[in-house]
């Protein structure tokens, strides 16, 4: 269950970095706004994804 | 000197002995094994680079798209015909079949060339995320021309990057490791997230109506800087080609395709070629274009992405530089006898750090995958002439490893005899055209002797049977 929660965040993630830089093209994002969005959703995706690898890891230990 | 060339190769055998034996069927892979190798290879730093000095070099939009999408085809050709079917076949790596072919003392020889090289490349890598970090501290990027290390500060930031990247290596951390893997969808997406990101400073209107007119008059305008070079279609389309032409043609990515369970998995490089040399390529062109065309990946992406952007190119810079300083580490251990790894990986790196410094190797990156391609090609020359045409002529094959020969001296005369040709007789054609009448000069050349010398009855007395010494027959 905490693998697939972290796996959906981490898509949401990666997802948020590059639909902000087109809704940031269309105009509806300030500069700021849009580089800030993407610094938030990369630290959401990094701490995510490795999270979700780590636990990767284990749970293929834990049947090794 | 036989003895130590001995123990010098034993101690080769020695780091590469977990692959000596082919891949047992029953650890094939699947294909969705090789498409995420694939897609996770070819988005890096390099990209970073190459795309940029396409804009640079003054190539035009539509010469750009075509040469790219023609040479990006025949590169995964490259691999689907050339490099996966001896892979599946020998289920080797091509460290064991070339010693097979060309005798363990060549296969040596070769090791430390890619050594070389990949120490060269990591310190381009450095360099490309220095450009990022020196940001931070106020130090500019050398320009086009630079040579020398360009400022103290330069120097001081490489050598800070370098040094880091050698202490993880060494270290090793396992949390590092997975950091480090999951960076590389991201940074794709920096790449993507960068370039939209970018349009709106081009002048690219939101509704994309005049997106072929920036592009063609704003970013690939066929005008080059000054300084640099006019390229065109036709190089873009063989750079497309070469750019990873140690892999496919070179077959380094036997190790890869060893484990395929057919060869059409070849086409999975289509994966990594389309989605990180096409697109990541056509990205980062945007993104130079947007800040000026100034060299200076850090600053294309920090003023593109912001602070995340600079942060993708220094991590995209030590995701390149790991691997490649592990594998100079590996093969400098055959040269040095009783060493540690972690005091091998210290010697890569420390090599690798000082070439950082020098600009060079970054702002002639183009150049230097063409070299790097060039130089370890009739290797990969050998060994297809080896495999497919030396048994339909009837010429015996692995002679190297039948009659226990430590060189194959045929395969050492090719791989000179080419690089002899591509650097004086070729000079006249581009640098990125070479390789080609090169590779079809080493097959035919190999070819030829190894028929002129299986002939020759003077040969024949002096074989080696293997196990005994040298006697006559």
């Amino acid at each position: 269950m905490t693998k697939k929660i972290l796996f959906t965040l981490a898509a949401i993630s990666l997802a948020v970095c590059l639909i902000s830089s087109i809704v940031y093209f269309l105009g509806y994002l300030s500069d700021g706004q849009f580089k800030l969005t993407f610094l938030l959703a990369t630290i959401a995706w990094f701490v995510s994804a490795t999270a979700y690898a780590k636990r990767g890891k284990k749970g293929a230990e834990s049947i090794g | 000197m036989a003895g130590s060339l001995s123990r010098v190769m034993a101690r080769m055998d020695n780091l590469y002995e977990f692959d000596r034996e082919p891949v047992d069927e029953k650890n094939l892979k699947p294909g969705r094994y090789f498409a995420g190798l694939f897609a996770g290879e070819h988005v890096a730093a390099t990209e970073f680079v190459i795309g940029a000095f396409f804009v640079l070099h003054g190539v035009s939009f539509w010469d750009l798209v075509i040469g790219l999408a023609v040479g990006n085809l025949l590169a995964v050709l490259s691999w689907l015909f050339i490099c996966a079917p001896i892979a599946t076949r020998t289920r080797l790596t091509l460290y064991w079949y070339l010693r097979r072919i060309a005798g363990p003392g060549l296969t040596l020889i070769y090791n430390l060339a890619v050594a070389v090289l990949y120490c060269v490349l990591a310190g381009a890598m450095i360099a490309v995320s220095a450009t990022a970090l020196g940001m931070a501290f106020g130090i500019p990027s050398p320009e086009l021309t630079d040579i020398y290390p360009s400022s103290v500060g330069w120097v001081l930031i490489t050598l800070a990057i370098g040094s880091v990247f050698t202490i993880v290596a060494i270290l090793g951390f396992e949390g590092l490791s997975r950091f480090a893997s999951v960076a590389s969808p991201w940074i794709f997406v920096v790449f993507i997230a960068g370039a939209i990101a970018s349009l709106p400073r081009l002048g690219v209107q939101s509704d994309l109506s005049n997106f072929l007119e920036v592009a063609q008059t704003q970013i690939w305008n066929g005008v080059p800087i000054e300084g640099q070079e006019k390229l065109g279609l036709w190089h873009v389309m063989f750079f497309a080609w070469f750019a990873n032409l140690a892999m496919h043609v070179g077959l380094s990515d036997m190790a890869l395709f060893r484990y395929a369970k057919h060869w059409g998995y070849g086409l999975y490089s289509g994966i990594g070629v389309f989605a990180g040399h096409y697109l990541a390529w056509i990205c980062s062109g945007v993104m130079v274009a947007a800040i000026g065309r100034d060299m200076n990946p850090g600053l294309m992406a920090f003023e593109a992405v912001g602070i995340a952007g600079a942060f993708g190119v220094l991590l995209a810079g030590w995701t390149t530089a790991n691997p490649t300083l592990y594998r100079a580490g590996l093969a400098l251990q055959t040269m040095t006898p009783g060493w540690s790894r972690w005091k091998v990986t210290l010697l890569a790196g420390a090599i690798t750090t000082v070439l950082s410094c020098f600009p060079v190797i970054f702002m002639k990156l183009l150049d230097y995958v063409a070299l790097y391609g060039l130089t370890l090609m009739p290797i990969g020359a050998v060994v297809f002439s080896e495999h497919w045409i030396l048994p339909r002529l009837g010429i015996e094959q692995y002679q190297a490893e039948k009659y226990g020969w430590a060189f194959n001296w045929n395969a050492l005369i090719v791989w000179v005899g080419t690089l002899l040709l591509a650097f004086t007789a070729l000079t006249s054609i581009h640098l990125y055209f070479r390789w080609l009448p090169s590779y079809v000069f080493a097959i035919l050349v190999y070819t030829i002797l190894q028929y002129a010398v299986s002939s020759m009855d003077a040969f024949k007395k002096y074989r080696r049977v293997p196990g005994a010494t040298t006697q006559r027959v």
